[in-house]
């Protein structure tokens, strides 16, 4: 297999989703996102909503507006955090630990709820979501772990077929589906190898075919290379950025400086849960 | 939904065989516990059928003088008989009553002395049966009314109560036995499965982050259980099978005379019951493991 016909197979995949699924909304305009945002605060918020009504909220994949998040323990993991991510962007996420990353990106994905403030993501109010709509946002998302979170005793097609068993998908449609997933990760080799048998960057490929399964907007990657070695790492970075430029968003909260340095794109810093700089072609300090 | 059913037996049985020492702990634990109740039950049913049969035994017996006329004694059953407490009235003539005490000392293996006497010692007896054997109403009153019929009436109203109390209790006992060994089992096998599930909380957590909707990660669990419940049940029921014919032997031995039958009804009881419960059980255990992973 050739590289050019993958990318027009994937390409042809993009906008023929899952049947069984919702129809996919339209990407946040601001028909969508305004009458969500209002009813979302209507009486809690005294300031106006304009920040979506900045040119990038009308794309944005990924937006939080004054968000706060305090654990039941008192821990305030958040505070006042604003962010948009416009579709398509590629953002990095750094801090040192316990700055807040991971409490942003369980929001994001609504593992947790946030404490005040609204999360949005691909146009939905996630805060205020059913507890029943979460699966199919989830399927919005791809979400990738430092840990991997592969089952073990799975091959690799399996691992990668399970996230479309799981949801419903019909049998007839898995197969070609997952042959491209992995075709995009380049592990169409070790198709039916065990996670056990990978090298730990094999490992990671996996779980981000697993997360592209399902053709998401977002991809959510968190420290996806803090268990690789640098040239691995690179490799994975390589990966995200090719799955970027073919139109999925990507929100990668990374430790790795020198990756960050290097690829001069949009760097978020947290700290004790506040967002202290935004740069577009940021830089990353050493914490 | 054909699909989702397929997708969750396949799971389920994927998921029992892939984790086979928590299945086995499950499947034991079930076992055992279905063995604890089916016995409870037996022993209970026995006990029941015991106190029942105690309890019909219950009557009021008086004697007659000898000699009396034909007359008074029939005048005298029909009058016990019109009394509204009273089931039934039989007469027992003083051969009957002599072969009756015959039989039972050679039952019990003793010398039969009856013979040596020369005359029939054994008076006849009116045996009266009553309704409820907690109720005597004017049954004594009415069986000594008639002047120089009635010899003795045996006075049984006191071992009645007795018995009657005694077996109130017993029942009660018994109930709360069942009850309470039933929940400490249910706490049990619960917990076992849920130790099962919990082995698996990184499946569920992949599961849901994927975007596995509730039902997906519920079914396969919940199969699962059933499955448990049902091979629990279908093992103890062999078991049992087997064990059938030595306990029939040693309750026989231990009830001697009474008339305490494991018939087809009680058989039928139990297999609905080993079944239903192991079912349920494991069903109710999965249920409420899952639970746990899927709130938030």
């Amino acid at each position: 297999m050739t590289s050019s016909p993958l990318r027009t197979a994937l390409r042809s995949i993009v906008p023929t989703r899952n049947p069984i699924e919702a129809p996919p909304k339209p990407l946040a305009s601001p028909a969508v996102v305004a009458p969500l945002e209002s009813v979302a605060t209507l009486g809690r918020r005294t300031a106006p909503p304009e920040d979506l009504a900045l040119p990038e909220a009308r794309l944005a994949s990924l937006a939080l507006h004054d968000v706060s998040k305090v654990y039941p323990n008192g821990k305030r993991a958040l505070a006042d955090v604003d962010l948009i991510v416009p579709e398509g962007d590629f953002v990095f996420l750094v801090g040192p630990s316990g700055a807040g990353k991971s409490t942003l990106i369980k929001l994001l994905i609504r593992d947790e709820l946030p404490t005040t403030g609204s999360v949005f993501v691909a146009g939905q109010d996630v805060s205020h979501l059913r507890r029943r709509h979460v699966p199919r946002l989830r399927r919005q998302i791809g979400i990738v772990f430092q840990d991997f979170k592969l089952l073990p005793r799975k091959t690799v097609r399996e691992n990668v077929a399970f996230a479309l068993e799981v949801t419903g998908t019909p049998r007839r449609m898995i197969r070609s589906r997952v042959d491209s997933a992995l075709a995009l990760v380049g592990l169409s080799a070790q198709a039916r190898q065990l996670p056990t048998t990978l090298s730990g960057g094999e490992m990671q490929r996996t779980a981000i075919a697993r997360a592209m399964v399902h053709d998401p907007r977002v991809i959510i990657a968190d420290e996806p290379t803090g268990n690789l070695d640098p040239l691995i790492s690179w490799e994975i970075i390589q990966l995200l950025l090719r799955i970027n430029d073919l139109g999925t968003t990507v929100l990668m909260a990374s430790h790795n400086a020198e990756v960050v340095t290097a690829l001069r794109k949009r760097v978020v810093a947290l700290e004790e849960g506040r967002i202290i700089r935004d740069e577009v072609g940021g830089y990353h300090r050493e914490y | 939904m054909i699909s989702f059913l397929a997708f969750s037996f396949k799971r389920a049985l994927e998921g029992f065989w892939r984790n086979k020492v928590m299945s086995l702990a499950a499947t034991v634990t079930m076992i055992l516990m279905l063995i604890l109740i089916s016995g409870l039950v037996i022993v209970l049913t026995g006990l029941e059928a015991g106190l029942r049969f105690v309890e019909e035994k219950v009557e009021v017996q008086a004697f007659l003088n000898d000699g009396v006329s034909a007359e008074a004694v029939n005048g005298l059953v029909a009058d016990v008989e019109a009394l509204p407490e009273v089931a039934s009235v039989s007469y027992t003539s003083k051969e009957a009553g002599l072969n009756a005490f015959r039989e039972q000392l050679a039952a019990q293996g003793k010398e039969d002395l009856t013979a040596v006497t020369g005359v029939n010692p054994i008076p006849a007896s009116l045996n009266v049966k009553v309704k409820d054997p907690g109720v005597y109403g004017d049954v004594v009153k009415t069986l000594e009314a008639p002047r120089g019929v009635v010899d003795e009436v045996l006075e049984t109203q006191r071992t009645a109560d007795a018995i009657v109390n005694l077996s109130g209790v017993l029942r009660t006992i018994g109930l709360v036995i069942v009850v309470m060994v039933g929940l400490t089992v249910l706490f049990i096998v619960i917990n076992t499965i849920r130790m099962a599930v919990m082995a698996r909380a990184d499946e569920i957590e992949i599961m849901r982050l994927v975007g596995a909707s509730d039902a997906f990660i519920r079914w396969p669990f919940i199969i699962e259980g059933l499955f448990v419940g049902l091979l629990g049940g279908a093992i103890t029921l062999g078991l049992l099978s087997l064990a059938g014919d030595p306990i029939h032997q040693v309750t026989a031995q231990i009830t001697g005379e009474l008339p305490i039958g494991f018939n087809e009804q009680l058989t039928q009881q139990l297999l609905a019951a080993v079944l239903g419960l192991g079912v349920v059980v494991g069903g109710i255990g999965a249920w409420i493991s899952v639970r746990t992973y899927l709130i938030r």
